[in-house]
């Protein structure tokens, strides 16, 4: 993936499974639409290592405007909760 | 359906745009729209004008493109001046002052802390310099690039610089490509080494001979940016030196017409070269676009090609040093350390040319500066001046090899600090790491982003601005890459080393040239070591580690509004300001963020 300033998270922790082996590392996110005329939301992750056997990829989701929301909103709806938890205030 | 950006360029682009821009220069940044103020900056960009990131709104990065990168007499002291005068902004940098000069990979010159206020008054100045701004930056012919010594040099097989002076009347000084779909970038190599850097270009003139007729072989479809580097293409082509502008015109028509404008992330000739082929390029060239028949390819020059190549051999890896003309004369190559020169010594280095040579001064793709036609009896004069003390003809390997793009202090899209880093960089490898006696070239490019403005990709080492974790800290970080270079086999470097905290950079490349020196192969280049290794070694290759260089940048610098105010916060920041520099009611600032990436 290109990584520019506007790129959405240019350092995330990440985890990448398979059903025999598991690589933890950091990678790099990015939520985009196209400049013009966008169909959908782009939700692409690539992570800097990967388990045995994986090749080096980028994964991309292509939400519609209600995904895309639901998505951001449950991430809201989880990061209020994250940030409740570390403040020690009660959680759900 | 056609994009923002052409819509706005099929209301007012090309030399239209120039009576908007005198009128807010006459009314002042806040009579800019908020709201068309997308529009007006993607349109100032044709005259060589981009607004400067978030924190520093209205001011503004001026570029002025020097054809081959040549300073006529009298040239360069003028850009010192302008420089003096009205690049100031409002807080000094730690290492170049109040103001100064950069020298870029395309042979330009880039100012900032640009007013708009100023921007006639020094159109003014540099116009009557016979300099431009003219298509610079934006959807146009961007400056072109040749031979910084074409027309000097005692080896060079056509004259480069007529072709560059020829496509420069033809296409930079009308409005007749001003509905480029991207960029359009064209180098133009005279010489036998390979100085016009042709391979990372949109179109490339290479020279070459057909049937005892001197003239180009063509290729198409070559750069850097989006994470998708291409060499140009060979597409078969060969043109007598006369009739070169007939096939750049043809190109560029064949671009207009058929380039994407749909999405302008894919608009870049190199992928419509993808996507036809270059045999199906050359046959719309010749159907379409231009109206004599096409020749083949004729016997170029490239397995002498030793421009940035990092092979061992007689051709110069860059113009830095003493060299002769074909007129007798000397032409005097200086580093200068990424390519930034403060004002003050922009106009000695224009009174040295004056002195010693004619006046004349051109710049290099390696951000370097050449003093041209110097007698020999002044050589020695030249040579013993103070400036030379820091621009040095003869610099270690490492200073002579850096490059570096622009980086967060003015960029917008760059995520770590690179200019002053590399200086900071290029200063530790000199003075603690030790290259084999005869190694006189090692090139360190290092781009904040993966738009690739520094050409990482052709270095011996390249490095790539990227964040990592360190002791639990996001820090400001860099990919690694090795292996790549110009040369008759150009390649990109492989990226082997991911995420490296900027202050174990240095310690990264102490422990590769260690390696190197260890197990290098008789004269073997650092290139050519490199190429002997597969991918896996070479990460192994990679050690990172802390040394005794310490970096006062690991922060996040594209947060803040200047990375070297004393308060570098972005609510600090004085901008928008007045022409006179007095900040302006903050609500009426802009947010420069693009809707996209």
């Amino acid at each position: 993936m290109k990584v520019n300033a506007y790129t959405t998270l240019d350092l995330v922790d990440c985890r990448v499974r398979t059903a025999d082996d598991e690589a933890a590392g950091l990678g790099v996110a990015n939520a985009t639409s196209a400049r013009e005329n966008p169909e959908h939301v782009r939700l692409r992750f690539e992570a800097d290592g990967q388990p045995e056997g994986v090749a080096a990829h980028v994964d991309e989701l292509e939400l519609d405007p209600e995904q895309a929301r639901a998505l951001a909103a449950d991430l809201e709806s989880h990061a209020a909760k994250v940030e409740a938890a570390r403040s020690g205030e009660h959680g759900d | 359906m056609a994009t923002d950006v052409e819509e706005w360029k099929a209301e007012v682009y090309g030399t239209d745009i120039r009576e908007h821009v005198e009128r807010f220069a006459e009314e002042g940044w806040a009579s800019i729209p908020d709201e068309e103020r997308d529009a007006w900056f993607e349109r100032f960009k044709w005259y060589g004008l981009y607004h400067q990131r978030a924190g520093q709104e209205s001011y503004f990065m001026m570029r002025i493109g020097t054809p081959g990168g040549v300073l006529e007499p009298g040239q360069l002291r003028v850009v010192g001046e302008v420089a003096k005068e009205y690049a100031t902004g409002p807080v000094s940098n730690p290492e170049f002052g109040d103001a100064w000069a950069d020298f870029t990979t395309r042979q330009s010159i880039q100012l900032h802390w640009i007013k708009v206020e100023d921007i006639v008054d020094v159109w003014d100045e540099l116009e009557s310099a016979g300099l431009s701004t003219v298509q610079a930056c934006g959807d146009s012919w961007r400056n072109i690039v040749s031979c910084p010594v074409a027309g000097k040099d005692a080896n060079e097989h056509v004259d480069a610089l007529a072709t560059v002076h020829e496509f420069q009347r033809e296409f930079k000084e009308n409005d007749r490509y001003r509905n480029m779909p991207r960029k359009w970038k064209v180098a133009v190599t005279g010489c036998r080494e390979g100085c016009g850097q042709g391979d990372i270009n949109d179109l490339a003139f290479e020279p070459a001979s057909k049937d005892g007729v001197d003239g180009y072989n063509v290729r198409v479809g070559g750069g850097l940016a989006r994470n998708e580097p291409r060499l140009a293409r060979d597409i078969d082509v060969f043109v007598p030196h006369e009739r070169a502008a007939a096939v750049a015109d043809g190109m560029s028509a064949l671009f207009e017409e058929y380039g994407n404008r749909e999405d302008r992330y894919s608009a870049r000739i190199k992928f419509l070269v993808d996507e036809w082929g270059a045999e199906k390029v050359r046959r719309v060239l010749e159907e379409e676009f231009v109206d004599f028949e096409l020749q083949s390819a004729g016997e170029g020059f490239r397995e002498s090609y030793s421009y940035n190549a990092g092979r061992d051999g007689d051709g110069h890896d860059d113009h830095v040093g003493v060299h002769s003309q074909a007129d007798g004369t000397n032409y005097v190559g200086l580093n200068v350390l990424v390519g930034r020169m403060g004002v003050d010594d922009v106009l000695e280095l224009a009174d040295l040319a004056d002195e010693y040579g004619s006046g004349e001064v051109r710049l290099t793709q390696r951000q370097n500066v050449v003093v041209t036609d110097v007698p020999d009896e002044d050589l020695d004069d030249l040579l013993a001046a103070d400036l030379l003390d820091d621009y040095e003809p003869d610099p270690s390997p490492f200073m002579r090899g850096s490059i570096a793009c622009t980086g967060t202090e003015f960029c917008s899209l760059s995520i770590v600090e690179t200019k002053n880093r590399m200086v900071r960089y290029a200063r530790h490898l000199r003075d603690t790491v030790s290259l084999p006696d005869e190694v006189e070239d090692f090139h360190v490019h290092l781009s904040g982003c993966t738009a690739s403005c520094a050409q990482p990709q052709i270095a011996d080492v390249s490095l790539r601005g990227m964040k990592t974790r360190k002791d639990g800290e996001p820090v400001e970080a860099f990919d690694l890459g090795l292996g790549g270079g110009l040369g008759e086999n150009p390649r990109f470097a492989d990226w082997v080393g991911e995420r490296i905290p900027a202050d174990e950079v240095p310690g990264a490349i102490a422990n590769l040239v260690e390696t190197y020196e260890r197990e290098r192969e008789g004269a073997e280049t650092f290139r050519d070591f490199v190429e002997r290794h597969d991918e896996s070694d070479l990460e192994d290759l990679v050690e990172p580690e802390e040394t005794s260089y310490e970096d006062p940048m690991m922060h996040n610098t594209k947060r803040t509004w200047y990375p070297y105010a004393e308060d570098d916060d972005m609510a600090a920041s004085p901008a928008p300001t007045d022409g006179d520099g007095v900040p302006l009611d903050a609500a009426t600032g802009d947010d420069s963020a693009p809707a996209d990436d």
